[in-house]
């Protein structure tokens, strides 16, 4: 038992003391583990990087830890923590980044999800299909700003901050072109984007800011020029039809494209500059010489008569050219002594620049120079831009002799230049005369004379003697050909020497046996012919008198021979009138008389003459309505456009017939040569009758 | 006394006036220092044991806090990379409907490891106070949370086969965090604090206990 005791009280005292020599040893290993543990979580804290927020519309595809945040495709965070704003409008997402990209993260860093994406400009994001969405960012590395919460994009922002640049606005009317992202171009070659187009604060006009990559950006100065390329233009002017067809990139969402068209323009800093956008390249370069200038004068032009075709945006212009535009127009009662009055006022920008005065120039010594100009006898007034337009434009015309007026300024302090009755109804007289003078031209009787020459010259031609004649003639010459070409007859002059001296004796004779009466009556047959022939030509009578003295002669002779030659005479003469030839003229003739009747009764049924009296009948009716609307100008030039047409109508018409003319021309020509060739043997017979008996 | 006593427990060789040899198991007389067969030290009872003990329980619970809050596995699929802890992994894999892997990943990782903690302490608290519970009950807790100390290991090994096997570039890839080697850590540290317990403390302890009433 005092073993058992004493073995216990052995045994602690060693154990004191190997305790105390133990301790700093196997100690060593959770200290070791506590420091390293320490250690580990020391470094996970310190390198857990900066919280920051970023507020979403909302968070598709987000999701906490896995969600990257990346600046130029490098993670530099994740996403901590997807929440809702107080009021559950918004999603805040709790992210950290890494600490030494945060130490740049400026104000201005931008955030947005980047989503698989189909556009017009392409498909973005589609890596993000099988890793899911990531937010980027994007901002101009600097002195890190005190914000750590920011407002998320809600699509990927086109112009990120941090690329070298220069941001322009662009102004225009009417932004239905524009989309978001679509490209500006310089000389075709794409420099930049477009961002999303906005309403102006006072809603006349859209603005969209533009961000042109350097380094075409030095391109760009204060005389520089936007015009829009909506892909497609086609243009029908006078010189000719004119396709235009852009990129497709263009053709899907729009563009713009700038030049600097003239020397000049200040160097462009960024986000200052805006420009006007030209509806295309045409335009903005003639806005060079048209613009109306920044320190533009406003005035205003009072007109008693009526402005319908003037429309903002019109052309005033002085001399012609150009040195304003109209602004606006409005009307206005003013109190003359005896009543109210409606006036109409346009109000007007006028650049002094193109004056020729300074850029600079004030507005008062702008307004001095104008009054200088009035006293010296300047009048405001209308006038068309074009014959064939309504448009009206405002013309500062020099005026001799004018009303004496001066600048005045209005109400509103404007100053109003004074006008004077345009000469746009002058105009309207103007057309209303050659109306007038047109339906004045005497077309009808010419037609009617054309009418009555045509039937006197077919009354001529379809007569019997006329058609006769010829025929008649013709037979003669072939007779006496006939005649000549016998041999007897060829020896007739041999003979006759003898006979004629016979010749009386014999008549003697031959007239007691009835034979000179079966002569006379040939030769007074002839004589019948000759007398038809007169009632043609007027020198047939010579003829005449020449074959009656023929015929008196021959009544005069008395010889067998010579009744035997005027026997075969009269046979060929009949087989002469049964050739083909001989009855060939007359059909000819008489054809080509069928068909001036024939074109006569076209032009008459054609309603050719009706037409025109039609025509002419409407354009007097328009020139009356002209006269009657002088006070109503746009009618005017409507029914002008009508009286336009129908004239044109009336020389189409007379171009149809064009052929028809030449038709005519040429029967009457061919008449004529026909006639000619009648006189001419009439005067060859008139000249030399032997030529008859003597063959030449 | 002594035949009681020897009716409830087997005799100790520290009662028997003896020290035990831990290596050959051989007896030598009590006072002796060196033992005649192998030549080890030799000591009725560990003195520095407890030291031991709670210096390894110390470390390893250090080792088991990043082995829960670092992530496990870190898994790439697709290039969307997914980190897991423990405790995590084992909620995924139940919202997933695995609810027995999840059971035997809880169990190996985390309920194991907490039990040999508990275990661990309990009997080195224990030593040198009067106990509820027999020497024997905690002879047994002692051989169990000995026996089931390597089987914590199962963790560790599924991330080491996994990062080996699962290494398909970019489609998918598995990278062990510093959870597992924190884990592997923690699971050795217990193993040496259940190790370094001189169970023969265990009758002592009763003994004294005895002894003194």
């Amino acid at each position: 038992m005092t073993m058992h005791d004493d073995v216990p009280e052995m045994e602690v005292e060693p154990t004191r003391r190997s305790r105390l020599r133990n301790v700093s040893l196997i100690w060593l290993v959770p200290l070791i583990a506590i420091v390293v543990s320490l250690g580990v979580a020391w470094k996970s804290y310190s390198d857990r990087g900066t919280l920051i927020t970023i507020t979403f519309d909302d968070a598709s595809g987000i999701t906490p830890k896995d969600t990257t945040i990346r600046f130029h495709d490098v993670v530099i965070g994740t996403v901590e923590s997807v929440d809702f704003t107080k009021d559950l409008s918004k999603v805040v997402i709790g992210a950290r980044i890494s600490k030494d990209v945060a130490a740049t993260l400026t104000d201005d860093a931008q955030f947005w999800v980047v989503r698989p994406e189909v556009s017009s400009r392409g498909i973005s994001g589609l890596s993000t299909v099988l890793s899911g969405v990531y937010i980027d960012s994007a901002w101009d590395p600097g002195k890190a700003g005190t914000v750590m919460d920011f407002t998320g994009l809600s699509s990927t922002p086109l112009i990120r901050p941090g690329r070298k640049g220069t941001r322009i606005t662009i102004r225009v009317k009417d932004g239905s072109l524009l989309t978001a992202g679509a490209p500006v171009y310089f000389r075709g070659v794409e420099v930049g984007q477009l961002d999303e187009p906005k309403i102006t604060e006072n809603g006349d006009a859209a603005t969209v800011d533009a961000f042109v990559n350097a380094p075409a950006d030095r391109f760009l100065n204060t005389a520089s020029r936007f015009w829009e390329i909506s892909g497609f233009s086609v243009k029908l002017g006078p010189t000719g039809l004119d396709l235009k067809v852009g990129t497709l990139g263009a053709i899907l969402t729009g563009g713009v494209s700038f030049d600097t068209v003239v020397s000049g323009g200040k160097p462009v800093t960024d986000s200052t500059q805006s420009y006007q956008l030209y509806t295309d390249e045409a335009a903005a370069r003639e806005s060079v010489f048209s613009a109306s200038s920044e320190n533009a004068v406003p005035m205003a032009v009072v007109f008693s008569e009526s402005v319908s075709g003037l429309a903002a945006g019109a052309p005033v212009e002085y001399r012609g050219l150009r040195v304003g535009q109209v602004t606006g127009i409005g009307a206005f009662l003013e109190q003359t002594p005896t009543r109210k009055v409606v006036r109409l006022r346009a109000t007007l920008a006028i650049d002094p620049q193109s004056l020729g005065l300074a850029a600079d120039t004030s507005k008062a010594d702008t307004t001095d120079f104008i009054a200088h100009l009035v006293d010296d006898g300047m009048r405001a007034k209308l006038a068309a831009t074009s014959i064939f337009s309504s448009g009206l434009k405002i013309e500062f015309a020099d005026e001799t002799n004018p009303a004496p007026a001066s600048v005045r300024t209005d109400a509103d302090g404007v100053p109003v230049i004074p006008s004077v009755k345009s000469e746009l109804p002058d105009f309207t007289a103007t057309a209303q005369g050659v109306l007038k003078r047109v339906s004045d031209l005497p077309i009808e009787e010419v037609m009617q004379q054309a009418v009555s020459l045509m039937a006197s010259i077919q009354t001529i031609a379809s007569s019997k003697g006329t058609r006769e004649a010829p025929q008649a003639i013709l037979d003669l010459i072939d007779e006496v050909k006939g005649l000549i070409a016998q041999d007897d007859t060829q020896a007739i002059p041999g003979e006759v020497r003898g006979a004629i001296a016979d010749l009386r004796g014999i008549v003697a004779d031959l007239k007691a046996q009835g034979a000179i009466d079966k002569l006379a009556g040939a030769l007074s047959s002839a004589q019948t012919a000759a007398a038809n022939i007169a009632v043609a030509s007027d020198d047939f009578p010579k003829l005449m008198a020449d074959i009656r003295s023929v015929a008196a002669k021959a009544n005069n002779l008395k010889a067998e021979e010579l009744v035997d030659a005027a026997t075969r005479v009269l046979d060929n003469a009949d087989a002469l009138i049964a050739s083909d030839g001989a009855k060939s003229v007359p059909p000819a003739l008489a054809g080509a008389l069928n068909e001036v009747r024939a074109a006569l009764q076209d032009l008459r049924a054609g309603g050719a003459v009706e037409n025109t009296n039609a025509t002419l009948k409407s354009a007097r009716d328009a020139a009356d309505a002209v006269a009657k609307a002088a006070r109503n100008f746009p009618d005017v030039s409507t029914q002008l456009n009508g009286v336009l047409a129908q004239v044109k109508s009336l020389i189409a018409s007379y171009g149809d017939r064009s052929q028809f003319n030449t038709e005519t021309i040429g029967l009457l020509r061919e008449l004529r040569q026909a006639a000619e060739s009648v006189t001419r043997l009439t005067r060859e017979i008139a000249r030399k009758p032997n030529s008859l008996i003597l063959g030449r | 006394m002594a035949n009681t006593r020897t009716a409830h427990h087997p005799l100790t060789a520290r009662e028997a006036g003896l020290v035990g040899c831990t290596v050959c198991m051989r007896v030598a007389p009590a006072g002796t220092r060196t033992c005649a067969l192998c030549g080890s030290a030799l000591s009725s009872r560990d003195g520095s044991s407890l030291q031991r003990v709670w210096a390894w329980l110390i470390a390893g619970l250090v080792a088991y806090i990043p082995a829960n809050t670092y992530p496990m596995l870190i898994t790439t699929t697709l290039g969307s990379e997914s980190k897991n802890t423990l405790l995590g992994g084992v909620i995924e894999l139940y919202h997933h409907g695995s609810w027995g892997v999840a059971t035997i990943v809880l169990v190996a990782s985390i309920v194991i490891p907490m039990t040999k903690f508990l275990s661990i302490a309990y009997l080195a608290v224990g030593i040198g106070r009067p106990h509820v519970a027999s020497r024997h009950s905690r002879h047994i807790l002692y051989e169990v949370v000995e026996f089931i100390g390597r089987w914590s290991m199962i963790d560790v090994f599924v991330v080491a086969i996994l990062s080996a096997l699962v290494q398909l570039g970019s489609a998918a890839s598995v990278h062990p965090g510093i959870a597992a080697v924190s884990f592997a850590l923690s699971v050795a540290f217990t193993m040496q604090a259940a190790e370094s317990f001189d169970s023969r403390l265990i009758w002592d302890a009763d003994g004294n206990g005895n002894s003194n009433a």
